[in-house]
This record gives C-alpha cells, sequence and structure tokens, in this order.
C-alpha cells in the first residue's frame, strides 16, 4: 500500500502524441489551415512567450532519471516557471490540469493548484466535478483522495461524498482510501445514521469483505456501542448466521472474537456450546482458535485440569490437521498454555504482564 | 550462489536468480521510461529499494557510490542564508521542482520547496547504505523540519505543506530520529497515542484509529515502537500475542495483509518482519513463503511482482528479496526488522552513531 503499489502491477497508460511544431493564429489547439487538434508546446505558445521555462537539473550524474517526452518536458519545464515566480492566475491554473493529467502523483502540482483555486476564487463546485472524474480515474492515489477531501471542507459540503465513496467501492470493495475518505466524512460531519444499513448491503454482496465488517464496528462503537446485552447479541448472532452461511470466513470469527474478547470470550452465557455445535458442521481454523481462546479465557478465571486439556487437544487438531501451514506456531501455543497452566506451573495464574520470554522452541530449521 | 531445488515441480521452476536480480537493480538506477512518470516525485525512494535491494544481494561494488552519494545530497533542502526555511528542512524525492543542481549549502530560496519525510528517511538510509557519515547532512535542520510535520493526535503529514496523515509517515520519524540518534524531532508520547489508538477490535494496527488493519501499517506501528525502545512497555503481553496472532494469520502460503485479501510479494517482509520482531516468526511456514515469493519472480528481466506472472518493480523486487533474507536464504544479507537495512548497513550506523557520542562527550 505504499505509494508504490499504485503503479505496481498496472502500466501508466502511454498517452498519444501529436508532436507538430510551428506557431499557430487564435486557439493553440486549433489550427484553421489544416488539422483542427495539432498540439502546441508551451514554448511555442505567443501567450506563454514571457515566461522562461525552467528545466529540471539532475546534475552529471543522474539517478533513476525518467525519459520524459517533449510534450512532458515542455508542460512541466513550465510548470517549473510558474512555480518558481509563484504566479497567481488563470493560465497557471490550467496548466495544472495538464500536469496533473501527466502525473497526477505530483503532490507539489496538487497543492498548487489548491493556492490557485484560493487565490483566484473558482468555483468550487466545479472542482469537485473534476476531481470526483480524477479519482474514478486513479483510484489508488493518495493525492487525489487528499485533495478531495480539501475541497469538501473548504466548502463544508459532504452532500455528495456518500454515494460517491459508494461508487468507487462498487468498483473496488476493499479500497482502503475509499474507506478511510468515508470514514472521515461520517466523523466528520456526523454522518451515522445510514451507515450499518450501507454495511449490511455490502456484507450481502460478499460476506467475507474484511473492509466492511470494519466498518460495521466503526459505526457500531461510535453509536450505539456494545455495552447494552441487547446490542451485544444481535451482533453476536449477526456472526454466528454469517458464519453457517460462509463457515470458512476470518472476518467474521474475527468481528466475533473482536467484540468479545474484552468481557472474556468465556463470559458470553451459551457461545462456547453454539461454537462446539459448529465445529461439528461447520468447521474451520478460525472457529477452532476461537475455542482455543474461548479456553484460554475460561483458564485465566479458574485454572482447572479438564479446560486446559481441551485447549491443548484443539492446539494438536490445528497443528496436525486443521491449520497445518500454522503447525509450529500451534505447537507453540500449546507449549506456552502448559507452561503457564500445567501441572508443572506454580499454583497460582500469572498475572497479566511482563513475563519472561518462554522457552525458545523447535521453531523452524534453517533453510537448506 | 543460486540454489538449485531440482525436486521440485516440473512445471514452476523456483531458483534463485540473483544475477538477474543485481541486472534488474542496475537498470532501476538508470533510465526509466515515460510510463514511470507517476515516480518523480518519489524517485529517492526508488533509489533506496534499488540500493538497499543491491546491499542485500552483497552486490553494491557494481555502483558508484560517490556519484550516488553527491546526488542524493544534491536532494537535501538546507537551510537559507536567514534559517527562515527550516521548518521545511529535509530531503527531496527528486529535482522536480527546477533548482539548480547543488550538492552543498546554502540553500536556495524558493516558494515551493521543501522536504517531504519519506525521501528524508529514504535519503538518510541510502547514504548509510552507501558508507557516507551523514558528515554534509544538517542534522538539525532535518530535525526541527520533521518537528514542523508532527500533528497534535502524533502523525505526521509527509510535507509542510499538508498532506495525508497516517503509520506510514510515524515509522519514516521514527526511522530519522533513529539514525540521526536524536529523538527531538517527535514527540515519541504522541506518536505511541496515535499507535494505541490505531489498534484494531481484530487486534491488528491500520493506518489511524477505526481503519481497517493491515499488514503495512502494522509493521510500521510494531517497527517504530521497536526502533523507539518502546515496545515491551507499550503493549501487554495479552496484548503482544494477540498481535502474533493476527500476524500470524496472514500465512495463506506467501503473506497477504488484510484478512480475505489476496497475497502479495512485499507482505512477506511486512508481515514477515513484525513476526520477526515480535519472536514468532520461526513459527510460521518457511517453504510455503519461499515457494510464493520465488513464484512472483521475473525469470526474464530480474526483480519480483506481487503476484505471479505480474510485471516486476523495484518496490516488489526489493521486499521479496527481503522475505527471503528473513527466511535465511544463503546467498542474502540479513536485514535488521525494525529499520529495514542490511545488518551490515545497521552496523555502519552503530560506529558512526558511537563516534558523534565519543565527539560529544569531549566537548563537554
Amino acid at each position: 500500500m505504499s505509494g508504490l503499489e499504485d503503479i505496481s502491477s498496472e502500466l501508466v497508460g502511454f498517452k498519444d502524441e501529436k508532436d507538430l511544431d510551428g506557431e499557430l493564429d487564435g486557439h493553440p489547439e486549433v489550427d484553421y489551415a489544416g488539422d483542427p487538434f495539432r498540439y502546441v508546446f508551451y514554448r511555442d505558445r505567443k501567450e506563454w512567450a514571457d515566461l522562461e521555462p525552467v528545466p529540471q537539473d539532475d546534475g552529471p550524474n543522474p539517478v533513476v532519471k525518467i525519459a520524459y517526452s517533449e510534450k512532458f518536458t515542455d508542460v512541466y519545464d513550465y510548470f517549473r516557471a510558474l512555480l518558481k515566480n509563484d504566479e497567481r492566475s488563470d493560465r497557471a491554473f490550467a496548466l495544472t490540469a495538464e500536469a496533473i493529467e501527466l502525473n497526477a502523483a505530483n503532490y507539489t502540482v496538487w497543492h498548487y493548484r489548491r493556492v490557485l483555486l484560493q487565490a483566484l476564487e473558482k468555483d468550487l463546485r466545479e472542482e469537485m466535478n473534476y476531481i470526483t472524474a480524477i479519482i474514478e480515474e486513479q483510484p489508488k492515489n493518495y493525492q487525489v483522495w487528499h485533495h478531495r477531501r480539501m475541497v469538501v471542507e473548504w466548502l463544508n459540503d459532504p452532500s455528495e461524498e456518500l454515494e460517491f465513496i459508494a461508487d468507487i467501492l462498487s468498483q473496488d470493495a476493499k479500497n482502503y482510501h475509499a474507506w478511510q475518505h468515508r470514514q472521515w466524512v461520517i466523523q466528520e460531519y456526523k454522518q451515522w445514521d445510514d451507515e450499518l444499513e450501507f454495511v449490511e448491503t455490502l456484507l450481502e454482496e460478499d460476506v467475507r469483505n474484511n473492509s466492511a465488517w470494519n466498518q460495521r464496528h466503526f459505526v457500531i462503537s461510535h453509536t450505539t456501542g456494545y455495552s447494552s446485552p441487547a446490542i451485544l447479541d444481535r451482533e453476536v448472532q449477526y456472526c454466528l448466521t454469517q458464519i453457517r452461511k460462509a463457515p470458512h470466513n476470518e472476518s467474521a470469527w474475527n468481528y466475533l472474537k473482536g467484540i468479545l474478547q474484552d468481557r472474556g470470550l468465556s463470559s458470553h452465557p451459551g457461545l462456547l456450546d453454539q461454537v462446539l455445535e459448529l465445529k461439528e458442521t461447520h468447521c474451520s481454523p478460525y472457529l477452532l482458535a476461537f475455542l482455543v481462546d474461548s479456553y484460554e479465557d475460561a483458564l485465566e478465571n479458574s485454572n482447572q485440569r479438564e479446560t486446559l486439556s481441551k485447549a491443548l487437544e484443539i492446539c494438536q487438531l490445528l497443528a496436525q490437521e486443521k491449520d497445518t501451514i500454522r503447525q509450529e506456531y500451534w505447537l507453540f501455543v500449546g507449549r506456552s498454555l502448559e507452561s503457564k497452566y500445567g501441572s508443572s506451573a506454580s499454583g497460582e495464574p500469572l498475572a497479566d504482564g511482563p513475563e519472561p520470554a518462554s522457552a525458545p522452541a523447535s521453531g523452524q530449521q534453517e533453510m537448506s | 550462489m543460486a540454489e538449485e531445488e531440482s525436486q521440485l515441480e516440473e512445471f514452476e521452476q523456483i531458483d534463485f536468480l540473483r544475477d538477474r536480480h543485481v541486472r534488474f537493480f542496475q537498470r532501476s538506477l538508470q533510465v526509466l521510461p515515460e510510463r514511470y512518470s507517476s515516480l518523480e516525485t518519489t524517485r529517492l525512494t526508488i533509489v533506496f529499494f534499488a540500493l538497499s535491494g543491491l546491499d542485500v544481494l552483497d552486490a553494491l561494488d557494481v555502483i558508484d557510490k560517490n556519484n550516488m552519494i553527491e546526488w542524493i545530497y544534491s536532494l537535501q533542502v538546507l537551510p537559507t542564508e536567514d534559517q527562515s526555511n527550516l521548518s521545511r528542512c529535509g530531503f527531496r524525492g527528486s529535482s522536480h521542482i527546477g533548482l539548480p543542481y547543488s550538492s552543498k549549502g546554502p540553500g536556495i530560496s524558493h516558494p515551493y520547496d521543501s522536504g517531504h519525510i519519506a525521501m528524508t528517511y529514504t535519503g538518510l538510509a541510502s547514504l548509510l547504505i552507501l558508507g557516507d557519515d551523514l558528515g554534509r547532512v544538517d542534522k538539525r535542520a532535518c530535525l526541527v523540519g520533521l518537528k514542523a510535520l508532527q500533528l497534535d493526535d502524533g502523525s505526521f503529514y509527509a510535507v509542510p505543506e499538508g498532506s495525508e496523515n497516517d503509520m506510514r509517515f510515524i515509522y519514516c520519524a521514527a526511522c530519522i530520529c533513529y539514525m540521526l540518534d536524536d529523538w527531538s524531532g517527535m514527540d515519541t508520547q504522541k506518536a505511541i497515542e496515535y499507535i494505541r489508538g490505531s489498534m484494531s477490535y481484530d487486534n491488528g494496527i491500520g493506518q489511524g484509529a477505526g481503519l481497517e488493519s493491515h499488514g503495512g501499517s502494522t509493521f510500521c506501528a510494531i517497527a517504530s515502537l521497536r526502533l523507539m525502545g518502546r515496545l515491551e512497555e507499550t503493549m501487554s503481553q495479552r496484548e503482544l500475542d494477540r498481535m502474533r496472532r493476527w500476524c500470524i494469520m496472514r500465512q495463506q502460503n506467501g503473506f497477504h495483509g488484510r484478512p480475505n485479501k489476496p497475497v502479495d510479494t512485499c507482505y512477506s517482509f511486512w508481515v514477515g518482519a513484525t513476526l520477526e520482531l515480535l519472536d514468532v516468526f520461526q513459527y510460521t511456514n518457511y517453504e510455503k513463503n519461499k515457494n510464493y515469493i520465488l513464484s512472483t519472480q521475473d525469470r526474464l528481466v530480474g526483480g519480483f511482482a506481487k503476484w505471479p506472472d505480474s510485471h516486476p518493480d523495484p518496490l516488489h523486487a526489493y521486499f521479496g528479496l527481503c522475505g527471503l533474507s528473513l527466511l535465511g536464504e544463503p546467498s542474502l544479507r540479513k536485514v535488521h526488522p525494525a529499520l529495514n537495512v542490511t545488518q551490515r548497513a545497521f552496523q555502519h550506523l552503530q560506529q558512526l552513531q558511537q563516534t558523534w557520542r565519543e565527539k560529544a562527550g569531549s566537548c563537554t
């Protein structure tokens, strides 16, 4: 998710150029004598003759040098010239759009555009339309989302946001930028009312959408909270229903554990039995891990040998059969439980807090 | 030397092509085609991936270190004569602003010239990898510039003009302070509060409060705490155990960054290094992880991609190597899991800092 993942596998489209020299009268893009849409470099436009282009200077031994086309270089040489003079003009504003089209990740261009938006008192509604289109084209770019947030803040108008973000999410339901912007809008402008419904729609479309589960927690924790038994039970039931539909779903189990773990997994009445029942027909590594954690919670309250042996049995099951990729880990967990609660351990359960590091385990063999 | 795994599947070759990766990074350091234009403002991070990658491959001898050092120093935003731009100092990602090339001060006044937190981090790291002594770094200016980026909630902007703020930049800040051996550049207490506030209900860590837990932000948080020396005091044993569980569940064969998402080579480092920092990387499945990383190797061009049969790029090439290094690949240097440089570069840093302390001591 670093800035570079924006480009990782996706090739940036290579833009077609109409490279033609020559000065033209009137509109620079129009040549009445022939081809109506010849592109004219800024260096050849009369209205820009007052400005001295500023080239990039990487010195005698440039590193990671990007081979720009003539058009690209021309646009950015003029951008640098405007920047140096801190020019505040409509021609500068227009140029930023071209610079953005060539490289929407250039945060300096975006900042300069914002300076111009304010200095020239540009129509921010138009800017919203503009940024909407750009984000639709490049939804994984950091700068465009930041720019949108700034414009929304200036307008103090979030009214388009939830619908816009929903559209972006309809194309990629896990886009982190989109969810981040959505949470900002909701929290900043107190738009909580319809969000749980939105989350449920997404979960109906894909019950494994971890972003949607996260949003569920976000909404509830900031509205009703989880303290009321009615809410907590509703959520527990919701999880179990989703688990019955799609048992192999880490997100649902993480949510279930997440809302209960601080109260103690073994504290919710009847849950352990329900999970043990599910184990027969809807088993998964996540269910079994939940059981281990439930038994551990029970052991913290009351160290019973039977509880420990159940926990160890599940660890063995996970290690040998149900979650073998984590075999070493589950064996480690078993050893830790044994060490903490087993007959060789001291009579008093250990308090939560820093404890001596567990004994080095068999762990991993070095690669041959 | 390259490993031959002849007893494995016929169809999928998974031998490690060291020399190809050396050439891949060499090429990255030269000229890139225009389709990489979106990387302009972050070119210094590409330099870091290539240099650190070559370091992990023990192949730094293929580059001209002095030329590279000069170019990196040309990216430093130095204080102007009147010091009015101190809070904008640091390193640039590239020459895109258009200042004339200069690898020494004083700084030139320009209305839009300022450092970028990730470039200051990767600039300093790259200099260290090249064996530089940071003698031409204006440390005080970097730290003032860094401090100016921190927000009330403890997170950081990337640039003084403003930007998004999240866990990535806390990590950059922690690395900068760690390398400069000076924590005056950030309010660590506030940063720690932001980190704690970003812990998710599922025991991973998101980019910020309420946000979905993610392998990248989890690495940034844990590595930052480790660099600050505050990991064990910030998290209880129970919290650490829960985090270990969240991280170790990310392994599918390789690793993914979030539950129910596809795996991606770079998470073999982000999550792998976090697991190493939490002392449980040893309990992961090395074989499956290694096989996945190697399946994303580009056998023709070198480097690694996020997925098999996809285009490689410097980021995934670097983190693919780091992932293999964590696994103990014999031909690769060990990587410091918190600072994300080789142990060799790390030792160079330690020696440097020793020298600084001795000098400081002898002045009193």
